[in-house]
């Protein structure tokens, strides 16, 4: 079957639609503002038509912030049903080990001191392409991470007014997407209590000033600075304490890695699977972009850099493939949780192909590995970012 | 390749040890070539009875492409597999034989990075001189026969009774009315639906049809 590029595209268009009903399709699409004309193949690389998966090319990390549109979209199901988040019926329930539950709906959400904070979101499987041996998951390279202004209410003050009692340690989160068939678990997942109850953790109804848009979790999501997206429930709908961490796939053997080294290819150890959680060191070039041609003489590189919950103090570029390296000079904003833009001006002499590398070290000084340890989810990729690139006369 | 080895070693005493090592490297050679070929090539009546199972039963909760960019060892692709049935991927034990030879001899860590889609595949892998509905004169469908028809390769998005689920309610639904847009959707998909034109046969559809014209 001969299917030209712009067909192909139309397909995804309907698949971002998958579960939504009645106009929760035109929602998807105006919130998305995926172009339906021009490119083929609009400002996202889509990995999975269905559910919707798809990465942001890391040119677009030039900006500061990456626009909705343009910013990364994973989730296991796609988006709920309409009626599942309509705003008139839609309600977050706080119930388990808590004094007095709680059932609120938005407008009675919003009167929550509001708070915006600017994080990176990063799935966790960003880069899974780059372990080997290979692991199966979405085939993520460089780009399911991004850089966004999240606006909402502290989950701690929702959480104090209904009185957390002393055994509810974690915080589960479920949110309304379902998956198709009844047989497949549920994507729930918990955070520690801590986490939970630390004053940057938010339930955000606003994504870069605009009302969340549903590929991103509409009506509300939870934004854990720092943390991988996985914490970072999409369409909540229930939040439960509990004594221990959920039970069930998607938090007891999913999104898990070993606690110390395994053998690459060996298969799940023995040994204990810890939940990942903090994002570590990492940084990415943006520009110029893979498989460039490049005229001798100045050339900007330029790039991103963060660390999770810790600063970002250095980034190191190499423009001879890591036989020497360079610091590069760190750029704009300085904010807790975002990532750090870095420019660095090389004077490119010689003639022929070479590769870029960039590299960088967080206020630990915990610094950027070469490569990431080998896990079997494929989780965490963190080594140094490289891009082949030619010099021309 | 064990045998390989050790007919060179009985020989190493007439031979020069530099013939025995050609022989030796020549000899592993072509057991691997062989060997590989064996693991890598899959007969086309394989392919297209993969194909269609991955296309009925793996693309009711993702399409496709989600298969096409793995590259993973025997092993892995097993335990992908039986997880998927776990979770209801409607595979009987021969099915998923079947699927997991394909998806072991297509995705493998050594094949290169661009494959056909699992669509591209069916359509390389059609039989000639397939019916076509022109052809064929109306069809008559068979209520009794699309019930069961319906179950296995609708329900998972439609519903038990036709009443809807991660895909519309059928069950009185007017595209029962417009023929011509029920075999349109049936045959090419829509939105996230897939098209059925690869796995029913025009006689099933019809018989699906019938059915859910009876509910």
């Amino acid at each position: 079957m001969a299917v030209t590029r712009r067909a192909l595209f139309e397909r995804v268009l309907q698949g971002i639609g998958v579960g939504v009903v009645g106009g929760g399709l035109d929602r998807a699409l105006a919130d998305s503002q995926v172009e339906t004309t021009g490119q083929a193949s609009g400002p996202l690389t889509v990995r999975v038509s269905r559910p919707f998966d798809a990465e942001t090319p890391v040119r677009e990390f030039t900006s500061w912030l990456t626009s909705n549109e343009r910013f990364f979209v994973r989730s296991h199901f796609g988006p709920p049903s309409a009626e599942a988040i309509q705003p008139e019926t839609w309600r977050l329930t706080v119930k388990g080990l808590v004094k007095d539950e709680l059932t609120l709906s938005l407008p009675e959400l919003k009167k929550f001191e509001p708070v915006t904070i600017t994080a990176v979101l990063q799935c966790s499987g960003n880069g899974r392409a780059h372990h080997r041996p290979k692991v199966p998951g979405v085939q993520w390279e460089r780009g399911a991470a991004g850089n966004a202004q999240w606006t909402g209410v502290r989950l701690r003050d929702v959480l104090q007014r209904a009185g957390v009692k002393p055994q509810g340690l974690h915080v589960q989160l479920q949110g309304a997407d379902r998956p198709a068939l009844p047989t497949v678990p549920l994507f729930t997942r918990s955070i520690p209590i801590a986490k939970a109850l630390h004053p940057d953790t938010l339930l955000a109804y606003e994504m870069n000033g605009r009302p969340l848009p549903l590929l991103h979790g509409a009506p509300l999501r939870v934004i854990t600075p720092g943390w991988m997206a996985e914490s970072c429930m999409k369409w909540l709908t229930e939040i439960t304490l509990r004594a221990d961490e959920t039970p069930g796939y998607y938090m007891q053997q999913a999104y898990r890695i070993p606690e110390t080294s395994i053998q690459p290819g060996s298969g799940l150890p023995g040994s204990v699977m810890v939940p990942v959680e903090q994002m570590p060191v990492k940084s990415l070039i943006a520009a110029p972009a893979e498989g460039d041609t490049l005229r001798i003489g100045p050339v900007t590189i330029q790039g991103v850099a963060w660390a999770g919950e810790s600063p970002i103090t250095k980034v190191e570029v190499s423009c001879d493939d890591g036989k020497t390296w360079a610091p590069a000079r760190l750029v704009g904003e300085e904010q807790p949780y975002a990532w750090r833009h870095w420019q660095y001006l090389w004077n490119a002499r010689q003639v022929g192909p070479t590769a870029i590398l960039c590299r960088a070290t967080d206020a630990q000084g915990t610094q950027q590995p070469e490569k990431s340890p080998w896990n079997p989810g494929g989780f965490l990729w963190n080594g140094w970012d490289r891009l082949s690139v030619t010099v021309a006369a | 390749m064990r045998g390989v080895t050790e007919g060179v070693r009985r020989e190493r005493g007439r031979w020069s040890p530099l013939v025995a090592g050609l022989v030796l490297l020549l000899g592993i050679a072509a057991v691997t070539a062989a060997q590989e070929d064996d693991k890598h090539t899959i007969e086309p009546a394989q392919a297209r009875r993969a194909v269609t199972l991955i296309h009925a039963r793996c693309a009711v909760c993702h399409t496709t492409d989600l298969i096409v960019q793995q590259r993973l060892p025997p092993d892995r692709w097993q335990v992908t597999v039986e997880k998927m049935m776990h979770w209801g991927a409607d595979l009987s034990k021969d099915e998923a034989d079947a699927l997991l030879q394909f998806v072991t001899a297509r995705y493998h860590p050594g094949a290169t990075d661009h494959l056909p889609s699992i669509e591209e595949e069916l359509a390389m892998t059609a039989p000639a001189g397939g019916p076509s509905p022109a052809s064929d004169g109306p069809l008559v469908g068979v209520s009794a026969r699309g019930a069961e028809i319906f179950a296995r390769n609708c329900q998972a998005c439609h519903g038990e009774g036709a009443m809807g689920g991660a895909g519309p309610k059928l069950a009185r639904n007017k595209i029962l009315k417009n023929e011509g847009a029920f075999w349109e959707t049936v045959l090419h998909g829509r939105g996230p639906m897939p098209a059925w034109g690869s796995v029913l046969s025009h006689q099933e559809i019809a018989d699906i049809h019938a059915w859910l014209a009876s509910r």
